[in-house]
């Protein structure tokens, strides 16, 4: 993967800035959930130009004067959410035509969707953007911050993978492993091409009979740039995968390729392939599923997450619709079926942050990562615990009491709390 | 405190008597929520004979009687689901023939063994009212039902629990002339505006109260046509008439007809009652909240115009406007379960929460002497949950109806 770590590259620059950018952030905090370590109780967490300085307990870590204290002291604080691959908050996730490698997903994403927005009010602090799944070769992914006002302001890596889909949207499932076969042979075969004239252009050179001080000029065609990567296994491929019918072939092109997996449902009929899957895994939001015994009419529940904890897969988990745009419910879903806190935590943490290759940097808190902090009311397993800040990079870019939209959907308790003689009045 | 000992030791003679007939089960050391008051510590329920026989602290286990030790575990009661959509399609939920067809039987409609219930055993639901479909406007009688039973007849708890009345756009939604129909086509019978809709709902109840002075001047003529005896019921205030209507506009309207005629009305769905939680106080309107966790953050689940907020439920409770919490028609709906669970996280005591599928429904329905709280005497309808049931990790792990195992997880 070729990460070019520009938002990163960004906060580099600025500790060269030491007078200005200073930026001293003290977090002060009932409980810390580190996630990679134990838990820390009336702790304290220091961050110096948006990377965390110090982590400890208070009477261990001094607050230097000059910081900006955020008292937090009977919150939880946590590392913000990572979310490993996600098709939100842009403007059209596929093109109309199917094999579209070349394009990116910054051109699409908007950032002033609502869909970041909600990812700030959840605590979300990193996504990789990938096109969506109605596709053949989608197109490449970034990992964005949901804060900013540009794309720019986003990036915190780009050029990050190739999307892949064998969802067949029209066609039969054969039909679509054909293109995707038909697809890579395209690219293999272009690229053969190119290296044979290559080769004879140095040939010849040797020969004499092109001229000493000619070089070779010609360049990869921009269109075939993404999927020739990604044959040559500079790229990651990013490839959903449906059902557990799809699963065989995914495995295969595994073989030849640096594959992760998305996974959709239905997966309990797969099992056994499962367990072959060494990497970790993205499973969509929807992880619960009924099937129902064609004979007995008997209804089962499956729940992609346990099947895979089981399977010894680890997997990262996605936000969705309705409940599933909760992290707490994803967190609660895993847990109801069987799957421990700590791995359900660490699915929403640790295992997308090494998916996306930032395992360095986010998912985690440790001294030398990233300043993303999430403050909650409460256990983050809680149905009732609210995300009262979230800081990402040492900046404050959501604050509960200051978010319109929650203000507004819960203006009506606050209304009726409040005795209004005047609607009354006129109400009659 | 006297009484409560009266009924305790009542409970444990009962139960000793019980004990001999080889069917009676101690369920020990369990957290109890049982129902319109404060929780129980290791508290003790006895079943025998499909019915609980004592419930309490001080409860001791009959001789001879099976032991289920609920260590860790909470007992609730079995839920209530009070606008529950059991899996028939709408053309069987909803009668064509005509808009107003209040004698109509949803029960006639239902199977025991429609999957729906099955699920909803699963998820702690022990008991559902089932009302017609949203699309007439009069729609029928809606029955009180447990989800499980050997017999459909047994199953029944209440047969004519309600009538379905139904405000806004659902009732005229499909009904447009094709292109080039007749007025007097079959397809063009029913009404294609609200206006139409709340016009059918006058008439039928000027017929039902001209039915009732008929029959109370000359009581000869005979008995009126049976829709129309339904609506004297619910003029004469023995049948509870259940309006769904979602926004402001629907609710007024909902509560001005009900002035009207001078009947009592629970409404159902009410998305928007926060804005018209004065006039509901005044009409002592019960409010049925259908799948409160619906409305998103970005503001979504809004039907028929309404615009949900996530503090209605809050409001409701402040303001001491009675109501209950369903999974109604909303294809967003989750496990009853959740959704009290996100009543709670909208600012809802978690008691209120519970109380408001257990004991509030039960309450409105008018089953609540034999369903929606745990004591002496009443149905043995309890859910044991692995922990707190307002947890998102909390599972139904045994469900029971009558004494009766109904669904096993873990």
């Amino acid at each position: 993967m070729n990460l070019s770590l520009t938002r990163i590259a960004v906060v580099c620059v600025t500790t060269a800035l030491p007078a200005i950018c200073q930026d001293l952030v003290a977090v002060k905090a009932k409980t810390i959930h580190t996630i990679s370590g134990p838990s820390v109780e009336d702790g304290v967490i220091l961050l110096q130009n948006g990377r965390i300085k110090a982590i400890g307990k208070q009477s261990d870590v001094e607050i230097p004067w000059s910081a900006k204290v955020i008292d937090a002291s009977d919150k939880v604080v946590m590392p913000t959410w990572v979310i490993a691959h996600s098709s939100g908050g842009m403007r059209g996730s596929n093109e109309s035509m199917q094999n579209v490698p070349w394009l990116s997903v910054a051109d699409a994403v908007d950032p002033g969707s609502t869909f970041f927005e909600g990812m700030r009010r959840n605590g979300v602090g990193t996504i990789h953007t990938m096109p969506g799944n109605n596709t053949l070769m989608g197109g490449n992914g970034m990992v964005l911050r949901p804060a900013g006002r540009t794309i720019e302001d986003m990036t915190v890596a780009d050029n990050t993978g190739l999307k892949l889909s064998l969802l067949a949207s029209n066609g039969s499932r054969l039909q679509k492993v054909r293109e995707m076969r038909r697809a890579i042979a395209d690219v293999r075969e272009y690229l053969a091409d190119y290296n044979r004239q290559k080769d004879e252009f140095e040939k010849e050179k040797a020969a004499g009979s092109i001229a000493e001080d000619k070089e070779w000029e010609k360049e990869i065609d921009r269109k075939k740039q993404a999927a020739v990567d990604l044959i040559e296994k500079k790229l990651k491929g990013w490839l959903y995968v449906p059902s557990f019918a799809e699963l065989g072939e995914a495995l295969r092109l595994s073989q030849e390729l640096d594959l992760n997996f998305v996974l959709g449902n239905n997966l309990d009929e797969a099992l056994p392939m499962l367990r072959r899957l060494k990497q970790p895994v993205v499973l969509t939001a929807n992880l619960e599923y009924f099937e129902t015994d064609p004979e007995t009419r008997e209804e089962e529940q499956f729940c992609s997450a346990k099947m895979l904890a089981d399977a010894g897969v680890p997997f990262a988990l996605s936000l969705g619709d309705g409940p599933s745009a909760n992290p707490w419910w994803q967190l609660g879903t895993c847990v109801r079926n069987g799957v421990s806190r700590q791995q359900a935590l660490e699915s929403l943490t640790m295992i997308p942050a090494k998916m996306i290759g930032l395992e360095d940097q986010v998912g985690s808190l440790s001294e030398g990562k990233l300043g993303n902090l999430q403050i909650l009311t409460g256990d983050p397993l809680d149905a009732t615990t609210w995300v009262e800040m979230v800081v990402l990079e040492g900046e404050l870019v959501y604050e509960r009491s200051k978010d319109p939209r929650l203000q507004y959907l819960f203006e009506a308790a606050e209304e009726a709390a409040a005795p209004q003689e005047s609607q009354k009045e006129e109400g009659k | 405190m006297i009484r409560h000992l009266l009924t305790c030791s009542f409970s444990v003679a009962l139960a000793s008597l019980a004990a001999a007939q080889q069917d009676v089960t101690a369920y020990t050391n369990a957290r109890v929520l049982a129902g319109g008051r404060p929780s129980m510590t290791n508290a003790t329920i006895v079943v025998a004979g499909g019915k609980i026989v004592a419930i309490g602290t001080d409860v001791a286990v009959p001789e001879g009687a099976g032991v289920v030790d609920c260590t860790d575990k909470t007992i609730t009661p079995g839920l209530i689901d009070a606008s529950f959509v059991p899996g028939i399609s709408d053309n069987d939920a909803n009668e064509q023939s005509d808009e107003v067809t209040p004698h109509l039987r949803i029960l006639d409609s239902l199977d025991p063994e429609d999957p729906t219930f099955r699920r909803a055993r699963r998820d702690g639901v022990t008991t559902a009212h089932v009302m017609p479909g949203t699309q007439n406007v009069i729609g029928g009688l809606g029955c009180v039902i447990k989800t499980h039973g050997d017999d459909p007849d047994a199953m029944v708890v209440k047969q004519d629990a309600s009538v379905r009345i139904v405000m806004g756009s659902e009732p005229s939604m499909r009904n447009r002339a094709p292109r080039g129909g007749r007025v007097e086509s079959m397809y063009y019978r029913r009404p294609t505006t609200r206006m139409g809709v709340i016009w059918a709902v006058r008439r039928a109840f000027y017929d039902a109260q001209e039915a009732m002075q008929k029959t109370q001047g000359a009581p000869d003529q005979g008995a009126p046509a049976p829709g129309i005896e339904v609506l004297t019921r619910v003029l004469q205030g023995k049948l509870t008439a259940v309006t769904t209507a979602r926004s402001e506009q629907d609710l007024r309207t909902a509560l001005r007809i009900a002035g009207e005629f001078g009947y009592q009305t629970v409404i159902d769905e009410a998305q928007d009652a926060y804005m018209v939680a004065d006039e509901l106080a005044a009409q002592s309107a019960v409010v049925m909240l259908g799948a409160p966790s619906a409305t998103s953050v970005s503001g979504g689940g809004s039907r028929d115009g309404a615009a949900p907020r996530s503090g209605t439920v809050r409001a409701l409770a402040d303001k001491g406007i009675k109501f209950v919490i369903t999974t109604g028609t909303n294809t967003r709906r989750l496990p009853l379960i959740r959704e009290a669970m996100f009543a709670a996280r909208n600012g809802l005591g978690p008691q209120q929460a519970l109380d408001a599928i257990t004991i509030e429904p039960a309450k409105l329905l008018g089953v609540d002497d034999r369903i929606g709280s745990l004591a002496a005497g009443k149905d043995a309808d309890f859910v044991i949950w692995s922990q707190d049931p307002l947890d998102p990790a909390a599972v139904a792990e045994s469900v029971y109806i009558d004494g009766k195992s109904v669904s096993q997880i873990r």
